[in-house]
């Protein structure tokens, strides 16, 4: 039983994890992941995969939903604009940079776009808060979309039919199999988590927590509420980007339609589901999102054993289920797994004292 | 000029069926304060269960033959000798479908009004009280279900539905131009003013309608003062689903019946914003001036761009006006 969190110097107090527990949970995540990529089979490599980029775009909404406090719905548009951003790096600047630097620059080039393009979307965020706002990026959503299959950038992204994306190169490894991106996938998604974790601790970070609060206040706090507003946007829109961008590399085609709303409602299911404002809640989040459909299809798949009847029953019931895990999770537990999670560690901690 | 009559005419219309669909959310808005983002759904439902009374049901095999296609002997011998496309002709198509467009109208308004009902009593009534992120997201899992489950009942293909007044072609002249319409257009605008109109008075000058606006004002003097307010909440969804049932025959009529009916309420839901969430006035003013609008950007532009039409002005004005054009400003303390 934890009676105190004794600090003896001022480094082990500005550690990112402060006890070992959380450092031993990292490293046990690592070895985790790592086994992963090296004996999981395609199926798993596959799931694990989209989790991985599901988990990177999550964790950024979850800085401005769950940190801010800004309703967002529209964030798919950020993850379209990563995707589109490198395959335009890719078809353009192919022949100036060299093949192996080209993911390199790529990457960084998808998360800057994306980070100007939050900071368009957020405009709205200074004048409108709440449900106007929702709606306001919900219609930015509409927008990017429809920009994005126009005719008259047809020839950049390909309209409506999608276009072809480039397979990662870095520094000469060429990524071409799904356990090469899925190493790439996992580094960058644990690297995500850790500097959301980080975020946290800073001035910046507070700053949002503070606004998320109570906005007025903060302001009288003399924190700028135009400033912090845009750059929460700025660095969800960029975590956005590069989720998109991975997205991009890891998908042999991508299509506009895959970043409809439906994606942008999914995300924030999963810091629904997660719970909000904490770091573990999107990878909670993500796991249950991801999860519930494959694992109804895996029972679709062993009852019908192929039959066309229960297969075209299917899709209507993974989107109920998928309704049902946030009207669940809102009306029982409202702070998500995160907290089942936090009654059973405060349980486990005080045993045989209490319990919960 | 001539062109632009036309289709300022035809936006008109369309914005009138807009405000239909705005005049449920707006009523929730009201009376809950909650901003139903799946109110399009409720309309989809609206649409499949009028496909299914006025469609499924007459085609069964157990409904009796009028139901299907009334035909009197009195019709039979107005009918003969008419020429084709005659106005009479289409009067007389119209009567024979009337039972079924009857049954149709009366099973949706029922069967959507106890959808509401339902959905009020068991998923918006335990959040009462809570955040309005949490109320707004319930409704956003809604759409999830609703979806899901329309695809679950209605596998057939939606086929065609009978038009809710007589299509016959209508041409007159205005300003010295050839103006043309369906007559079902037409009837649909007057259905959906009609019920606007009809609403708002209800809710002007009504024990019940008095009982909303109370509520709307504040929740617990609203409650101290005797006025039930769970009542008001399911009043305020029945009347939402039942305009949202109507609508949903409207446009089933218009243009068919598909799981996309739902993505309508979005386009919606940016005009109820852009009018003020609480003003019945700036919803209309704005339900037609996107209707005009869309009908403009579809004459100049193509019709992909009637699609973001809603979205672009929705965002114009919430960044010049943040509460819309007509509502009121949230005062918030400290």
């Amino acid at each position: 039983m934890i009676t105190g969190n004794l600090k003896s110097s001022y480094a082990t107090d500005e550690q990112v994890l402060n006890n070992r527990w959380k450092r031993l949970f990292l490293w046990l995540c690592i070895a985790g992941l790592g086994l992963i990529a090296a004996f999981g089979n395609n199926y798993i490599i596959l799931i694990a995969c989209q989790m991985g980029i599901m988990l990177i775009a999550v964790t950024g909404v979850n800085v401005v939903i769950g940190y801010t406090g800004l309703m967002s719905l529209g964030h798919a548009a950020f993850l379209a604009i990563g995707a589109y951003a490198v395959v335009i790096f890719h078809n353009a600047a192919g022949a100036i940079i060299p093949e192996s630097l080209l993911t390199l620059a790529a990457i960084p080039f998808a998360v800057l776009v994306s980070a100007i393009a939050g900071v368009i979307v957020g405009l709205p965020s200074l004048r409108v808060k709440g449900l106007y706002l929702a709606v306001a990026t919900l219609s930015a959503n509409f927008i990017v979309l429809f920009l994005i299959e126009e005719s008259f950038s047809a020839p950049w992204t390909g309209g409506v039919n999608g276009i072809n994306t480039p397979t990662p190169n870095l520094l000469g490894w060429e990524m071409d199999t799904r356990r090469e991106q899925f190493v790439l996938i996992a580094t960058l998604a644990v690297l995500g988590l850790l500097a959301a974790q980080n975020l946290f601790r800073t001035r910046v970070g507070r700053a949002f927590i503070a606004i998320r609060d109570r906005d007025y206040s903060a302001e009288i706090l003399g924190i700028s509420l135009y400033r912090y507003k845009l750059i929460s946007f700025a660095i969800s829109a960029a975590y956005c980007g590069l989720a998109g961008a991975l997205f991009a590399y890891f998908y042999a085609r991508i299509l506009p339609e895959q970043f409809e709303l439906h994606l942008s409602l999914m995300l924030v299911a999963a810091i629904i589901v997660g719970g909000m404002g904490r770091t573990m809640g999107p990878v909670f989040g993500v796991i249950i999102i991801v999860m519930v459909p494959e694992l109804i299809k895996v029972v679709f798949g062993a009852l019908a054993g192929g039959g066309a009847e229960l297969a075209m029953i299917r899709a209507p019931i993974q989107e109920i289920a998928f309704g049902a895990l946030i009207v669940g999770f809102l009306l029982f537990e409202p702070f998500g797994i995160t907290q089942i999670v936090d009654r059973g560690l405060r349980a486990l901690n005080r045993w045989p004292f209490a319990r919960g | 000029m001539g062109q632009l009559l036309q289709y300022g005419i035809n936006g008109l219309m369309a914005g009138a069926i807009y405000a239909l669909i705005a005049v449920g959310i707006v009523s929730v808005f009201k009376a809950t304060r909650v901003v139903n983002f799946a109110h399009g759904y409720l309309i989809m439902f609206g649409a499949y269960f009028y496909f299914t009374f006025a469609v499924l049901v007459p085609q069964a095999a157990w409904a009796p033959e009028w139901l299907q296609s009334w035909r009197p002997d009195w019709m039979i011998e107005m009918r003969e000798g008419l020429p084709m496309f005659s106005p009479l002709a289409a009067v007389l198509d119209w009567l024979a479908n009337g039972p079924r467009i009857l049954l149709g109208l009366a099973g949706a308004l029922i069967c959507n009004a106890l959808l509401g009902l339902l959905i009020e009593r068991t998923l918006m009534r335990p959040l009462m009280g809570q955040s309005v992120f949490a109320m707004i997201m319930l409704t956003v899992g809604l759409i999830s279900i609703l979806s899901g489950s329309a695809q679950l009942i209605w596998t057939s293909d939606a086929e065609f539905v009978p038009a809710l007044a007589p299509n016959t072609p209508i041409r007159f002249e205005l300003f010295g131009q050839m103006i043309f319409l369906f007559g079902a257009d037409l009837a649909n605008m007057v259905i959906a003013l009609v019920i606007f109109a009809a609403i708002v008075a209800m809710v002007r000058y009504t024990k019940s309608g008095v009982a909303i606006r109370a509520t709307a004002e504040d929740q617990s003097t609203a409650y101290s003062m005797g006025i039930s307010v769970p009542k008001v909440f399911s009043r305020a969804w029945v009347l939402a689903s039942t305009t949202g049932a109507i609508a949903g025959a409207i446009l089933a009529t218009r243009n068919g019946i598909s799981p996309a009916l739902g993505l309508f309420g979005f386009s919606v839901l940016a005009i109820v914003l852009m009018g003020g969430l609480d003003s019945y006035l700036g919803v209309f003013l704005a339900a037609m001036i996107v209707g005009v609008l869309e009908a403009l950007a579809q004459w100049q532009l193509g019709g992909e761009w009637a699609e973001i039409v809603p979205y672009v002005a929705v965002l114009l004005v919430i960044l010049i006006r943040p509460h819309g054009l007509f509502g009121t400003r949230e005062i918030e303390r400290i």
